[in-house]
């Protein structure tokens, strides 16, 4: 049987540790934080995934919240114009629904889960030299903590990485009470608000501790006006703030949030990070080398949604190619070829999330404006949140975008 | 000396490859939350298992034969922590290590916490 040592006990890391354990393979995974702790803890994401991703989760019976949680039925844009106006306006359904859990609830019952199913789980907080250490004694050791100082054993992968500071400044609050858009009181949705040079708002609906709720999330462009809790305001003063800003940016949606409450008190989260690739192979002081996934290895920005879509689909190709590889080492070269594997694909979501950062191209809000009008580009679009690499064909290039456009009779001329 | 391993079959395993899960068969174990304050021993030490176990194993089973800190074990072998609570915690699924109740075992008992915070109190500033 052979032995694979994780650290790290989020999305990409438990998952990969349940489902090795399918197949008998001797897992340990090291948590900072016991099941109890991560409960009681603060929020740690918005973890919105599409249908791909639930898919894998399904598959190994994994999806153990899927009954009560809401379904996300389909995905709305608004951009705001300066007078509080929407300069556009638009929902669309997805072809299926994506669930956001609390990955409070779901980390922390994934954990007993997989002591269950026998997986040896140990509470730590691993450093560099434990995993100096460790490493010689397992066949396999995966670091999926993606903060910490054990993201130091990766480097950056220049090439991959356009950015090297923070690019937006993120700001959670999970809430009750929010009501459901009046365009679409049947379907709970994602709704995605642009104030253009200021950031975004996304509203997410979700399960948490205490049931349904909605995330309000807010990406701030750094030293704007949503760039405004470096003071780390205690959580009811952070909901009031993000309300008030809702009110002067947005109206329509903090219409439907006026009556919002905090879900529990550490149901608040702020921060920021670089979007960055790293190398995918770390090596430690004793030569021993650590293969890095998901966060660990590529951190995009959180404007797309896709962290723990990243994250689920990172562990379903590692786990594939663990297995394919049967009792052979696990190398270098292997390292170098999994990660690569799981890039063919990743590398679409990099390159479409730090596309969104950035203002939006003429192209874009053709594209924006025509799925208002123009049934085809609207699903299109808001499919493309499950798998983002068919954006490469249409969305990413002027004259691929133009080319679509036109081919679904929804070019400028047309919709004038 | 009895053998609590279960049929003695633990000795022969040498190999660093083989885990303790592969001992316990599969069995799902309690967790223990390993705090650095927390306490092991060995209750009934046995030299055959010391023989099979790997070099750290073994050093960390022999130190703990006399009651001992998992934070002083990591001193003392200079093993690092996080590779000391992994090492008590394969030792624990054998049986081969005790894990002394810590504080939060009394969390109760409104004696023991006394008796616990005049100790902190008198501590040296």
């Amino acid at each position: 049987m052979r032995s694979v040592l994780i650290v790290g006990a989020g999305q990409s890391g438990l998952q990969l540790a349940l489902t090795l354990r399918e197949h008998d393979y001797d897992v340990t995974v090291m948590s900072a934080r016991t099941p109890d702790e991560i409960r009681g803890g603060r929020v740690m994401s918005t973890q919105c995934m599409f249908r791909d991703a639930l898919q894998h989760e399904r598959d190994h019976g994994l999806n153990l919240w899927e009954s009560q949680t809401v379904k996300v039925e389909g995905l709305g844009l608004s951009i705001a114009g300066p007078d509080s106006s929407r300069a556009l306006d638009w929902f669309c359904r997805l072809d299926d629904y994506a669930q956001s859990v609390d990955q409070r609830v779901k980390m922390a019952g994934w954990l007993e889960l997989f002591e269950q199913r026998g997986g040896k789980l140990i509470i730590h907080g691993v450093t560099t030299a434990d995993l100096d250490s460790l490493s010689s004694m397992y066949d396999l050791v995966v670091v999926a903590a993606g903060k910490g100082e054990l993201v130091g054993l990766f480097d950056r992968d220049d090439a991959r990485s356009p950015y090297s500071t923070p690019q937006r400044i993120l700001s959670v609050v999970y809430a009750h009470g929010v009501e459901r858009r009046p365009e679409h009181p049947e379907f709970a949705a994602v709704r995605f608000s642009i104030i253009p040079g200021v950031g975004e708002l996304f509203m997410i609906p979700a399960y948490t501790l205490s049931g349904n709720c909605d995330i309000l999330f807010f990406e701030g462009i750094p030293g704007g006006p949503l760039d405004c809790w470096d003071d780390r305001p205690e959580p009811q003063e952070h909901l009031n703030r993000t309300l008030e800003l809702m009110r002067r940016y947005l109206p329509w949606e903090y219409e439907r949030s006026r009556n919002a409450e905090l879900t529990d008190s550490k149901a608040t989260l702020t921060g920021s990070y670089p979007p960055v690739v790293r190398k995918p192979v770390g090596e430690l002081p004793s030569g021993n080398i650590v293969l890095g996934m998901a966060d660990v290895v590529v951190a995009n920005d959180p404007i797309t949604g896709q962290g723990s879509n990243n994250a689920s689909k990172c562990a379903a190709v590692y786990l594939d190619r663990i297995l394919q590889r049967g009792s052979e080492p696990f190398d270098r070269q292997w390292m170098h070829g999994t990660f690569e594997t799981y890039w063919d694909y990743a590398q679409h979501v990099t390159q479409w999330t730090n596309a969104m950062l950035q203002p939006p191209p003429p192209h874009v809000m053709d594209i924006l404006g025509a799925a208002q009008h123009n049934e085809a580009v609207a699903r299109r679009f808001v499919n493309g949140f499950c798998d983002p690499s068919d954006f490469q064909h249409w969305f990413m290039d002027p004259e691929k975008a133009a080319a679509y456009l036109a081919s679904v009779g929804a070019d400028r001329a047309n919709s004038g | 000396m009895s053998d609590e391993n279960g049929a003695g079959q633990p000795k022969k395993m040498r190999s660093k490859r083989i885990r303790p899960y592969a001992l316990t068969g599969g069995r799902t174990k309690p967790r223990y939350d390993l705090l650095v304050e927390t306490l092991i021993s060995v209750p009934h030490y046995d030299p055959s298992l010391s023989d099979s176990l790997m070099p750290e194993s073994r050093k960390l089973y022999e130190r703990a034969r006399t009651r001992v800190s998992i934070a002083e074990l990591s001193v003392l072998l200079g093993i690092p922590l996080g590779v000391v609570r992994v090492l008590v915690s394969d030792l624990a699924a054998q049986g081969a290590i005790y894990i002394h109740p810590t504080a939060h075992a009394y969390q109760h008992d409104r004696n023991v916490l006394e008796r616990i915070l005049d100790g902190l109190k008198r501590l040296p500033a």
